[in-house]
């Protein structure tokens, strides 16, 4: 029989697990912790809840040492209150119970906390300690403590918690006093699972007594009781199950004990099963959480190659528009140089046109001028061999003429080359124009008096002119020549001197020849021109001297004009900066 | 007045000879003709010509820039020179232009550039600027020399050879043992010029050299000058004086 004690005694720890629907606090937690007035003892309180024992333990000695604990008698005996809890709860039995026993002795006047005090000191006998005579004067103290105002929970934790001891004590009478007590409450209350057990309870009781057709019956009332048969009551159905297997058992109709066995252990099974059900559950939960999480963590690694792949796109994006703004950039410079290369090109290709011109002309001149002096050369050696002196002398004359002019030429090509490779010296001295022109007219004093030209250098003797000697010489020379060419017997040419402003002195070699036309003279002004002979055969040159001029003057820092008068002259004008009066 | 001295460094024969011809034509004395660096040099120094005219290239090679160098060495047996040349090549005109004072003559070249070229080069090296181009004047004074253009050409006179100047306007007559001349030199750059230790004014008008005085007669103010010149002396200029006593 002692097998079948156990089962009430395990319904006695968790009695209390449903509770009245009560303004105030009943349940042994809810009004500890409405007791709890400080930080420190409610979550001494948690803690304990929590079984974390000695963390509360710490916070428990912490307050007890604090002022406030000697001031206040309840608020000590609270303290001690939960010391005890602590101390039954660490199976220090002995202990919990001096401690609980400090408490009362505080003589709060809170009567619920002494109520629960001698609960719990009844319970530790009960099930600690297990001096069963001990318990029935905690209880009995306990119980005088109630009134009818108290709330039932109490009542019906008290009158179960005496009707367990008596049943443990064997005061049958007393026993089932107490439980249907207990079971008036709760019907009252309809209370039906805590009912069912109080049933089931006075079952076992009858049972103790061998009076098991009563013993059945209560246990039948007691799995009748359940409205609902769920999980939430499948543990006391299980043990009902069980013990009606064994008043069946006891009475010999082993068919019906059989049947209540198994119920029992369908029971039983459904029990495990739904642990196991609620572990799986519970595994479920874990495992959809871990899903869930790893959901998470694929989402955000996701998120983080998204935000990669969005930076890596934005980043190559930059990379190709700047790669495009670059390129752009890029194709507008080649536009820009292409369209400076075309117009270079297209200069250089006039450039080139001129200087085929120019050879062609210049070869035709240079052709024409060794060819006569080939003819006039046959024609020295017939006359030579004819001793004929007078036509000799006209003949040499005119090779030497004819050479000069091929000189001349060449010397301006030499001179144009070398200017255009820059690789002439070139040193701008001061000089003297009036010396200059000397030196180059010199050369001209037999051309002059052949062509009976009148010529004057009127240039006056003080002026002086920044210029390189040697380029200056040419430019006078070519000047003078041109002169010469479009002057005809008995006209005139002179060269003179102008003082234009302060910076600039005028070089003007005049001459009372044949003039040109305002188109000519503006085609001589331009940067590159070339003119051909078709204007006048004899007389019209390649404009390569003129050009020489141009270049030479530029490079001497001068300026150069032209003022002409058809069939009246023309006046080559040519400034050039001025030495000052102390220079 | 003699000759101007010039020694010609050129290894061109067809060359050598016109430009020889047109010195001797206009009154230039040519003490010698070089080929190379060598005769150059030696010549220079056994002929002493008054100006050098020197070929840039001599035998393929710019010798003539060595010539110049080797000639310009000794400021005190320095010579002004002219060098010629057929290529206006810059970068052996750059070397040449080294040896100051520069003055360059470019082939083909007619007489008026030849003697423009051989007064550029005295005047460069005395330094005496813008003489022989200008109206004013005709004359450069050195040391030991006059150098007059005279004409397209040039003279020169001993210094030492001069007894007294007159002057007269912007003139001043020179008068030497042999002959009596006028030049166009202002006379603030003849006193200027001219050693005064050795050339003194006397006169308003009168410049003495020293070494000529042969006797000065304080009564009649007047000094006299070897050959029988004469020269006034007045009260404001009698410092000769001194210098005459202590000789």
């Amino acid at each position: 029989m002692s097998a079948k004690f156990l089962l009430p005694l395990s319904f006695l720890v968790c009695f209390f697990f449903s509770g009245f629907s009560q303004h105030k606090p009943c349940k042994k937690k809810e009004f500890i912790e409405s007791l709890c007035n400080s930080d420190k003892l409610h979550k001494a309180h948690l803690l304990l809840s929590n079984n974390s024992l000695e963390e509360s333990y710490e916070l428990i000695e912490n307050l007890k040492l604090g002022s406030e604990a000697k001031l206040d008698k309840d608020f000590e005996a609270l303290i001690l209150f939960l010391e005890g809890e602590l101390h039954r709860r660490n199976n220090s039995f002995k202990k919990s119970v001096e401690t609980y026993e400090l408490s009362l002795s505080k003589n709060t006047t809170n009567n619920d906390l002494a109520f629960y005090a001698y609960i719990a000191l009844g319970d530790i006998y009960i099930s600690g300690i297990r001096d069963f005579d001990k318990v029935i004067p905690y209880y009995k103290k306990a119980e005088l403590l109630l009134d009818k105002e108290s709330c039932p929970e109490k009542q019906t934790l008290l009158y179960n918690a005496l009707g367990n001891i008596n049943l443990l004590s064997k005061n049958y009478d007393e026993a089932e006093k107490y439980y249907i007590k207990g079971l008036e409450l709760y019907l009252n209350n309809n209370k039906t699972t805590q009912a069912a057990i109080n049933y089931s309870n006075l079952g076992n009781l009858y049972f103790e007594q061998y009076k098991d057709a009563k013993a059945e019956e209560y246990f039948l009332k007691a799995i009748n009781t359940f409205q609902k048969k769920d999980s939430t009551n499948i543990n006391v159905r299980q043990q009902i199950n069980y013990n009606l297997f064994a008043v069946n058992e006891a009475k010999g109709d082993y068919k019906t004990a059989i049947k209540y066995l198994e119920t029992s252990n369908t029971l039983k099974d459904s029990i495990w099963n739904r642990d196991k059900v609620w572990e799986i559950a519970d595994l479920g939960k874990k495992l959809a959480v871990e899903k869930k999480n790893q959901e998470l963590q694929v989402l955000e690694a996701e998120n983080k190659l998204k935000s990669a792949q969005r930076n890596g796109i934005l980043v190559s994006a930059l990379v190709l528009l700047a790669l495009l703004g670059v390129s752009i950039y890029y194709y507008k410079e080649k536009v820009k140089t292409n369209k400076i290369i075309t117009s270079q090109n297209e200069t250089l290709d006039t450039l080139n046109a001129t200087k085929d011109k120019l050879f062609s002309i210049v070869s035709h001149d240079l052709r024409s001028s060794v060819n006569t002096l080939k003819s006039s050369n046959r024609a020295l050696v017939s006359n030579l061999e004819t001793k004929n002196i007078e036509k000799l002398d006209q003949l040499l004359n005119t090779n030497s003429s004819i050479v000069n002019g091929a000189y001349n030429l060449l010397d301006n090509l030499l001179n144009w080359a070398m200017l255009q490779t820059k690789q002439t010296y070139f040193n701008i001295e001061e000089h003297r124009i009036y010396m200059l022109v000397e030196h180059v007219v010199f050369n001209y004093q037999g051309l002059f008096a052949e062509k009976e030209i009148k010529f004057e250098n009127n240039v006056s003797k003080k002026d002086k002119i920044l210029a390189d000697q040697e380029s200056l010489k040419i430019i006078i020379r070519n000047l003078i020549d041109n002169a010469i060419k479009f002057t005809e017997t008995n006209d005139a040419i002179s060269v003179y001197s102008k003082v234009e402003d302060e910076n600039y002195i005028q070089l003007i070699i005049e001459d009372s020849g044949l003039g040109m036309s305002d188109t000519t003279r503006l085609e001589l002004l331009k940067e590159t021109s070339l003119l051909s002979k078709k204007e006048n055969e004899q007389i019209i040159g390649t404009g390569l001297g003129i050009q020489l001029c141009k270049s030479m003057i530029k490079k001497n820092n001068g300026k150069f004009s032209i003022e002409s008068q058809l069939g009246k002259g023309t006046k080559m004008i040519v400034s050039l900066p001025k030495v000052g009066e102390n220079g | 007045m003699d000759n101007i001295n010039v020694l010609v460094v050129e290894d061109t024969v067809s060359e050598s000879d016109v430009l020889i011809a047109s010195l001797e034509a206009n009154n230039f004395n040519v003490v010698g003709l070089a080929t190379n660096f060598k005769d150059a040099i030696s010549l220079y120094h056994s002929t002493n010509p008054d100006v050098l005219i020197v070929d840039i290239f001599l035998n393929g090679f710019p010798e003539g820039i060595n010539v110049a160098e080797a000639i310009s060495v000794n400021p005190d047996k320095a010579k002004p020179f002219v060098f010629l040349t057929s290529s206006s090549d810059r970068q052996i005109f750059e070397r040449a232009k080294l040896t100051r004072p520069f003055s360059y003559l470019l082939k083909p070249f007619n007489e008026l550039e030849l003697f423009y070229a051989i007064e550029m080069a005295l005047e460069k090296f005395y330094k005496q600027k813008d003489v022989f181009l200008s109206d004013n004047e005709d004359t450069v004074i050195t040391d030991n020399y006059l150098f007059i253009k005279k004409g397209k050409a040039l003279k020169k006179v001993l210094v030492e050879d001069i007894i007294y100047i007159e002057v007269e306007d912007k003139y001043c007559n020179i008068i030497t043992e042999k002959e009596k001349f006028v030049i166009n030199i202002s006379l603030i750059k003849v006193s200027k010029l001219l050693n005064p230790n050795q050339f003194f004014r006397t006169h308003r008008r009168f410049i003495v050299n020293v070494e000529k005085v042969e006797e000065i007669i304080l009564s009649d103010n007047l000094i006299l000058l070897s050959s029988g010149h004469k020269a006034d002396l007045s009260d404001n200029y009698r410092e000769i004086i001194k210098r005459v006593k202590t000789l």
